[in-house]
């Protein structure tokens, strides 16, 4: 096969067996079929093995835009909120020219794509701490998420911090932020798009409206506001450490968990439903200690105990997601776990226990097979989502001086991670 | 001049002699699943399940330019409602779930049709999302892949050139609309349509007519949707000086020469005014035509970022070679053998040939029955209980014509049986308990008739057979003429 002289963006004639084609060049990962858009502006492919000759008819003219940031035209009177853009759905774009995406990260163009938000509130700062896809995160993403926001629920002119993130493990982070932003003066909401924002029907419009709504409240915990159901209507504001991505693609995805949402938001009003937390006044205290030594195992039928053992060399902790109100195969069973349980809790490592269910809390009490567990030294923790306690036992675990206290803290309520009433 | 006068006037030459140039966009509905997800693709009439709110919000094109036709659609604080079904509708519809691949059963039809017209099939092709932000779908575009090109069809005069054969997803339907809410029903949305483009190299409108009839002849050989509509006509004309104008919604190709000489000399007044601009217009039933947008430009035009691209290789090629479907004349003559009349082999011509043709071989005894089934009996049911008769398709499918057919095939019911059997399931009874049927016994309904006989003898087998029905209304009545044949001589 002859070396084919053109690059993405030329325009090129392509000489083929039967016929000859015309089209702009795109860029393409398979690098057997050359994508082009015919001037119909239908993409087809070409295999590159029947290209029997080609001639670039025009080259590729990059027009070179000056590397100068555009500038947010603040409003004044309008109230003023703070923004962190991180990634995700909600902050990429889709490039035509090399045929994937790329990330909105500039303000003039944050504005042009959300207008909406602009003219509603007037959004002084606008933090880039980095630009990633939620599951390429880490703890230190959240750790600079949280020094990000304190910077602005520190300037006393901010009412409110608005995040937008990814959304696969969205709640990891607000649960992070929950534990990270201790004794939080303004609210610190948290936001997504599930369907892309080059589409007239996406659904980040909303959301990012009614999230500016909620971070004008006076409700000063983490949440995460998004859509309440596949209506365009108005969202819900769901505690940061209690709410869970439930559906891969719906816009509703997130629900809150084992209790109901703080709000209903819509664009130009806010309805409370729950009890929630206001500023005590003072200042925020940013309390980022944490170690990422903690692990979620999830049991399942058959599981030899033995992964302990594996997870014990590494970590100091571990979040199991037992069965039921609690269970894992008690003393009469083949595989019994109790001994390994013992054996590692005495030499050291945490072990938490989370319902696997996701729904509902854990009560080890009502079976024989629940107490065996609590007795070989396990945390039960109620009714905290498996990807909180996860979080938060690395953040209790992270802090030295809580050594003795590992138990009393991961089962103290630091910020409503836990429900003890759970509403039908 | 009186304005009738100049249209007769317009002669073939007189047409070439002001520059004609017209060329059809035809598409037609598939009658498969739907084109990018599970979904049945059929039009239903009962009150919707539920509906969805939903709004849609300006977006700037992949260059920043809005394209004039999506500013003229311009819907910026409208609401929309969508109505849907719970067993018919799913969340790709509702833009909630991205497109699944593409339905195969529905490309290969697509295919079909691209072969048929002596196209070229692009061996890699990439599935499209036009704008379209009238509401008429959900995510606020239609997908549509290009997939062949440069094919002709045979005409008395001539070749006529296929410029190209897209697949495209149909828009969902309108219910109502006002200036500040419009609502739509998704049963519609997602049903495939082939769309085919002929060259503009029409020059009068009976050029036009016999192409768009022999484009639907080729069509209907294949499984496509029929009835108003499944087929939406559109006629790109333009004379020489004017801009091209789309003229849409043709549902009757009688019309089309009225209405292309009464667009030409629209396009004629226009030049004379200085205007030349194209346009996208509405064929009104009178034959006129009324403004319905400016020209879409291709700035609609983008990747479907949520699907690979779509491969067709040679195999699929030669395999669709070898099953496309026969000229309507070969087959008309296949059926005639089979004992049918002309009046049915109409009827099972009018897309349900391939129906036919699967339940024939499991019962070849009685070809007239198993026309009636697939066409007659779900016509008259659908008009009995004024539906629509894909709906009454939907519910005596050919899995359920096959079941019936079996259970005749094995004796545990008749002939006569069987339009009450499917009279049944169409009101909801389940197969398996509309199968069950009280089975006179033979002897018991020859006894029942031979005294009937007795009781009034020296009548004609006719006259007894309203009696035979009065005294038992559930009898094979087909059963009960043997008899009555052979008893009265």
């Amino acid at each position: 096969m002859a070396e084919l002289g053109f690059n993405a963006g030329d325009e090129v004639r392509f000489r083929l067996a039967q016929e000859e084609v015309d089209g702009i060049v795109l860029e393409n990962p398979d690098s057997s079929v050359v994508l082009i858009k015919l001037k119909s502006g239908y993409n087809v492919g070409i295999p590159r093995d029947n290209i029997l000759a080609s001639r670039v008819l025009k080259k590729y003219e990059r027009v070179v835009k000056e590397e100068k940031k555009s500038e947010v035209k603040r409003k004044k009177g309008l109230p003023v909120l703070g923004l962190v853009v991180t990634g995700g759905t909600i902050a990429a774009k889709l490039d035509a020219k090399r045929g994937g995406t790329s990330w909105l990260t500039d303000p003039g163009e944050l504005m042009r794509f959300y207008p909406e938000l602009f003219e509603m509130v007037d959004v002084k700062t606008i933090d880039v701490p980095f630009m990633t896809s939620s599951e390429a995160m880490t703890s230190e993403h959240w750790i600079k998420i949280a020094e990000s926001v304190k910077k602005m629920v520190d300037d006393p002119e901010i009412k409110g911090v608005i995040v937008t993130h990814g959304t696969d493990f969205l709640h990891y982070t607000a649960a992070a932020l929950s534990f990270f932003l201790q004794d939080l003066t303004k609210p610190v909401v948290l936001t997504y798009s599930q369907r892309s924002i080059d589409r007239a029907s996406s659904d980040a419009n909303l959301n990012l409206v009614c999230a500016a709504r909620a971070a004008l409240s006076d409700v000063a915990e983490v949440m995460l506001v998004g859509h309440a159901n596949l209506n365009d209507e108005y969202c819900h504001a769901m505690r940061g450490s209690k709410v869970r991505k439930m559906h891969s693609s719906r816009r509703d995805a997130f629900q809150p968990i084992n209790c109901e949402p703080i709000a209903k938001v819509w664009p130009d009003k806010i309805e409370f439903i729950s009890e929630y937390r206001k500023s005590p006044g003072g200042k925020t205290v940013l309390d980022t200690s944490f170690t990422d030594k903690v692990a979620l195992v999830k049991f399942y039928p058959g599981q030899d105990p033995s992964i302990l053992d594996l997870y014990a060399l590494k970590f100091k902790g571990v979040v199991i997601e037992v069965g039921g109100l609690g269970h894992l195969p008690p003393s009469e069973a083949k595989h019994n776990w109790v001994p390994a349980l013992k054996k590692h809790i005495r030499q050291g490592l945490v072990i938490c226990a989370a319902a696997q269910t996701i729904y509902g809390r854990l009560d080890p009490f009502v079976y024989s097979n629940g107490r065996e567990i609590v007795d070989a030294g396990v945390i039960f923790l109620d009714d905290m989502l498996p990807e909180t306690a996860m979080v938060k036992l690395g953040w209790v675990l992270g802090h030295f001086g809580w050594k003795g206290k590992v138990k009393e803290k991961m089962k103290e309520n630091v910020s409503g991670e836990l429900n003890e009433r759970i509403a039908v | 001049m009186d304005y009738t006068k100049r249209v007769s006037q317009h002669t073939a030459t007189a047409y070439s002699k002001i520059g004609l140039k017209a060329g059809l966009e035809i598409h037609q509905q598939l009658d498969t699943g739907k084109l990018f997800c599970a979904c049945p693709g059929y039009l239903r009439s009962e009150e919707p399940h539920f509906s969805v709110i939903r709004r849609l919000h300006a977006v700037a094109g992949e260059t920043g330019e809005v394209d004039a036709a999506v500013a003229h659609e311009a819907v910026l604080g409208r609401t929309f409602l969508y109505q849907g079904y719970n067993d018919t509708t799913c969340l790709v519809e509702l833009d909630e779930e991205p497109p699944h691949f593409v339905n195969e059963a529905a490309l290969d039809e697509a295919l079909k049709i691209a072969l048929l017209l002596n196209c070229e099939v692009y061996p890699v092709t990439q599935v499209m999302r036009k704008t379209v932000i009238d509401g008429s779908n959900t995510s606020g575009f239609q997908r549509t892949v290009l997939l062949a090109h440069d094919g002709f069809i045979e005409t008395s005069f001539g070749k006529v050139k296929v410029d190209t054969v897209c697949l495209e997803e149909d828009a969902a339907r309108i219910v109502s609309r006002d200036e500040k809410a419009a609502v739509y029903r998704l049963d519609r949305l997602g049903i495939p349509l082939v769309e085919i483009a002929t060259a503009a190299v029409l020059d009068t409108p009976d050029k036009i007519k016999e192409t768009a009839l022999k484009l639907g002849e080729i069509l209907r050989a294949c499984k496509v949707k029929r009835g108003i509509g499944t087929i939406r006509q559109d006629v790109n004309i333009s004379i020489k000086g004017h801009d091209r104008v789309e003229v849409k919604g043709f549902q009757d190709p009688a019309m089309m020469i009225e209405t292309v000489r009464k667009e030409v000399l629209r396009q004629e007044t226009e030049l004379k005014q200085g205007k030349k601009e194209g346009a996208v217009r509405n064929a009104l039933p009178s034959g006129d035509t009324e403004f319905l947008r400016p020209m879409p430009g291709k700035a609609r035009m983008y990747p479907e970022t949520d699907l690979p691209l779509l491969t067709i290789g040679r195999e699929r090629l030669n395999m669709l070679k070898k099953i496309l479907p026969k000229l309507r004349t070969e087959i008309r003559d296949e059926l005639k053998k089979k004992g049918l009349s002309e009046e049915m082999i109409r009827l099972v011509l009018d897309g349900h040939l391939d129906e036919f043709e699967t339940l024939i071989k499991i019962y070849s005894k009685d070809a007239d029955l198993v026309a009636k089934m697939v066409v007659l009996w779900r016509q008259e049911f659908a008009s009995k209980l004024k539906k629509s008769f894909e709906e009454i398709e939907g519910v005596l499918n050919e899995r359920v014509l096959e079941q019936v057919l079996e259970a005749l095939v094995k004796g545990e019911i008749g002939e006569g049986d069987i339009k009450g059997v499917l009279w049944k399931v169409t009101n909801g009874a389940k197969i398996e308990d509309a199968l069950k049927i009280e089975k006179i016994d033979d002897h018991v309904i020859e006894e029942k008739i031979i005294a009937i006989v007795r009781d009034k003898p020296g009548l004609r087998a006719g006259a007894y057979m309203g009696m035979v029905i009065a005294k038992m209304p559930g009898v094979d009545k087909r059963k009960a003429m043997e008899i009555l044949n052979r008893l009265v001589k």
